[in-house]
């Protein structure tokens, strides 16, 4: 298997490119999609920053298992307690449980599971690439059906953010403009063509336009067009595992390269900080952190200081900065730190289809992400529905690179030898999983605190969380199944497995989707929220949020795209007030 | 199936990891027994885990470090029904010879919940075959093998389907099984044109068949 010879330099990795001196003007804390945007803009714009990561320093060009086979991972790369999401998978000491780092959940709570790596570029390493604007209705959930709480801007105000994150980091979907209800069209030049769509989903879009369901390009963080300073997708190997060529958009390939690149950028990896330090007056003047390799405590001091470190940490960074002016947490003076924790709601059901058996063998593999996508299609009918909010579907399938999953086409049968391979050469390629991805409503019973008796293992107070799905999700996923199940018998198929019907018992765990934002929302008033439209804290106004903590609401479009053009929005707002001596 | 005594089933791994595996086997058996595993707590791994750990190497992957539980009977019964479940064909290899036995060892020996739920079954199905299928003569090994997919027994039915399981993904996931199975991809290419023509006519004939 031969690399493209076009590999971009993409980092000067493994220490500073500068020693600036303290203080920094600006230290970010965390280096994912928040952190990573944040630190890229403030760099560009002449500032020192320091980039504090909670994790080990991260080289995808070396570290990313390109085009290796399962058979070449230990137990053919499924699964395990220590790599939840399969041996490749571009997570380093984490996942649901990061060693030393324990999180609780309350008695009588929901489950809530907490996903954290502990690398450089955080999350953007693996994630889904799925980014999708949110829509002019999106900002505005409350004025709409008087469910949750308003932004305090609209799509309009975040548009031009959203254009400039699309052309930075590479986002497929290019397509005429459909006028979909609250599914922004981008102006055009922002995004690529997306690969056309495969067999399967050929398939799908057949039964979903049946029903009078539109299936369009999937908006994916994956460059599909030469593009400048970036490598194209070479249409093979799982995103998930990271990117050697930088052909999807991760942190530590697309922003902190440039950001290092200008000089002013000095990352600090192992720094796990846990509290925001304040001047007499009250302003922030830097944070402390513990390295995780030596224990040692450290404090840093700058003009500023960006929190990005996820929704979950930035807020228990919150609230352990405790101290006679903030007894309850930094922010936290009307409790707000913590609250209107939401996820996505998600539900999965899986169909294997006669009609797509024995398809001539093809290449599949396509650009990982999905080529086409569902967006929710019911705005105006929730009221006969049954519950108020929507979700879109993620659709896979087609004849991928074989798992040891592969012997489930083989469940109902006890063949061997020769019947065995005509089976499963027959049967390959014939199953489609669709996956619902809905909005969440935020509510009182889901929310994260410190807590009272468990610490990690630097003695640090650690985040006990409280979950509680409400019906509006409960029902949406009940919906999500039904749907399912009706596209699935019109392609002629059947459904693999137990289906529960029963949306409260369907819906996926707290966290689960990895989509928990909201624990330091922004508002138009400091009297219902912790920050400003630009993330800048009410209460201290040299600190600033960047991360998924600042979100309103949970809109069924995944929130990294929306995390990206915020961070940037604020990070601009940050460096214009450097720039005046206002910080 | 052959009546013929099969040829004793050799690993099909490096002298090199034989070796790590036999000082790690040793080591393990002077601690105190190597089938014990006890899994990391959810704070501080003890330094007796056993696994690759949440940061291990993976370009290029690390081998599997944990010492292996199989007898060499066990592996022979392993590498016998393997090639009964996935025999050579005219141009396809049978499991042994892509080291599935090998594999099936390294899961029933690897110190993670699932695999270790994995392993009475699938060790003591092995050893119950033993007598038939590595003592025994042709005629009485091929009756045990042919048995038991459909054994009265649940319990063994149980271990036939699991390491079927096993087995077929453990084929499958090799560059022979892509072969076997029709996987094309892992290459490098400059565009994704989408599917054939002739994928794209059979598609539309089934289309129409379910009326879409």
């Amino acid at each position: 298997m031969s690399a493209p010879t076009s590999a971009v330099q993409l980092s000067c990795f493994g220490g500073a490119s500068v020693a600036a001196t303290e203080p920094y003007d600006v230290i970010v804390v965390g280096s994912g999609a928040g952190g990573g945007m944040s630190a890229y803009h403030l760099t560009r714009s002449g500032l020192k920053v320091l980039m504090l990561e909670a994790g080990r320093d991260y080289d995808p060009v070396a570290e990313t298992p390109m085009y290796n086979t399962n058979a070449e991972a230990p137990l053919r790369g499924v699964p395990t307690p220590d790599k939840p999401f399969g041996f490749y998978d571009a997570t380093v000491d984490g996942g649901w449980e990061v060693p030393n780092e324990p999180y609780t959940v309350a008695e009588g709570s929901e489950p809530f599971i907490w996903w954290r790596p502990r690398m450089l570029g955080g999350r953007t390493n693996h994630w889904g690439r799925i980014s999708l604007r949110f829509g002019p209705l999106d900002f505005k959930p409350k004025s709409r059906d008087g469910l949750g709480h308003d932004w305090p801007i609209t799509y309009d105000d975040l548009a031009p953010w959203y254009d400039r994150t699309e052309k930075l980091i590479g986002v497929t979907g290019a397509a005429p403009p459909r006028g979909l209800v609250n599914t922004p069209d981008s102006p055009p030049g922002c995004l690529m063509e997306s690969p056309p769509p495969r067999a399967f989903e050929i398939f799908y879009a057949r039964a979903f336009e049946a029903m009078g369901i539109p299936v369009v390009p999937m908006h994916g963080a994956v460059v599909t067009q030469a593009m400048e300073g970036r490598n194209t997708c070479v249409f093979a190997t799982p995103c998930g595992r990271g990117c050697a060529i930088g052909a999807n958009f991760q942190s530590t390939t697309v922003l902190i390269p440039p950001a290092l690149a200008t000089g002013n950028l000095t990352i600090r990896t192992n720094a796990l900080v846990y509290q925001v330090d304040l001047d007499r007056t009250g302003k922030a003047k830097g944070v402390t952190f513990v390295d995780r390799a030596t224990g040692a405590h450290h404090s840093v001091t700058a003009h500023a200081v960006v929190l990005a470190a996820g929704s979950g940490e930035t807020a228990r960074i919150l609230l352990n900065s405790k101290s006679a002016a903030f007894p309850d947490g930094l922010c936290n003076a009307h409790g707000m730190v913590g609250r209107y924790l939401m996820d996505s709601v998600g539900v999965n059901v899986t169909g294997r289809f006669p009609a797509l058996e024995d398809l001539p063998p093809t290449n599949d593999d396509g650009m990982s992400v999905s080529h086409t996508y569902v967006p929710w299609w019911g705005y105006d009918r929730h009221e006969a529905l049954g519950f108020p909010r929507g979700y879109h579907i993620e659709i896979g399938g087609g004849r991928q690179m074989p798992s040891m999953s592969v012997a489930r086409l083989l469940e109902d049968d006890a063949s061997v030898g020769e019947d065995l391979r005509a089976a499963l050469r027959r049967r390959y390629g014939s199953v489609i999983s669709f996956n619902g991805r809905g909005e969440m409503i935020p509510n009182d019973d889901c929310y994260c605190e410190l807590d009272p008796q468990a610490k990690d293992k630097w003695g640090i107070p650690v985040l006990r969380f409280h979950w509680r799905w409400g019906e509006a999700e409960t029902r949406q996923a009940a919906h999500m199944v039904t749907t399912f199940l009706e596209v699935i018998d019109r392609l002629g198929g059947k459904p693999v497995g137990e289906v529960e019907r029963d949306g409260r018992k369907a819906i996926s765990k707290g966290g689960e989707m990895i989509h928990e934002v909201g624990t330091a929302r922004m508002g138009a008033s400091e009297r219902d929220s912790v920050v400003n439209e630009y993330g800048q804290a009410w209460a201290v106004p040299n600190l600033f949020v960047t991360d998924g903590a600042v979100l309103v609401s949970s809109p069924d479009k995944n929130p990294t795209l929306s995390i990206l053009a915020l961070a940037w929005r604020s990070s601009d707002h940050l460096a214009n007030l450097a720039k005046r001596g206002e910080l | 199936m052959s009546d013929q005594a099969p040829k004793p089933y050799q690993h099909k791994i490096d002298r090199r990891t034989a070796l790590i595996w036999v000082g790690a086997v040793g080591a393990a058996a002077a601690a105190g027994g190597a089938g014990v595993v006890v899994y990391r707590q959810a704070v501080a791994p003890g330094p007796a885990a056993a696994g690759y750990g949440t940061d291990p190497k993976l370009n290029p992957p690390v081998k599997a470090p944990w010492p292996r539980l199989l007898s060499d009977d066990e592996l022979q019964a392993a590498a016998i029904l393997a090639d009964f479940i996935l025999p050579a064909t005219a141009i396809a290899p049978a499991a042994s010879a892509l080291g599935i036995p090998d594999f099936i060892d390294e899961w029933v020996s690897a110190p993670y919940p699932d695999q270790a739920a994995d392993r009475s079954v699938i060790r003591d199905g092995l050893k119950a075959l033993i007598p038939d299928l590595v003592r025994g003569d042709g005629a009485r090994r091929s009756a045990a093998l042919a048995a038991l997919p459909r054994s009265p027994d649940e319990a063994t039915r149980a271990f036939f389907k699991r390491f079927r399981a096993l087995t077929v993904g453990a084929y499958y996931t090799t560059e022979a099984g892509f072969r076997d199975i029709g996987y094309i991809g892992n290459e490098v290419r400059t565009s994704d044109p989408g599917p054939s023509a002739e994928v794209r006519a059979v598609l539309e004939q089934r289309l129409k068949a379910l009326g879409l």
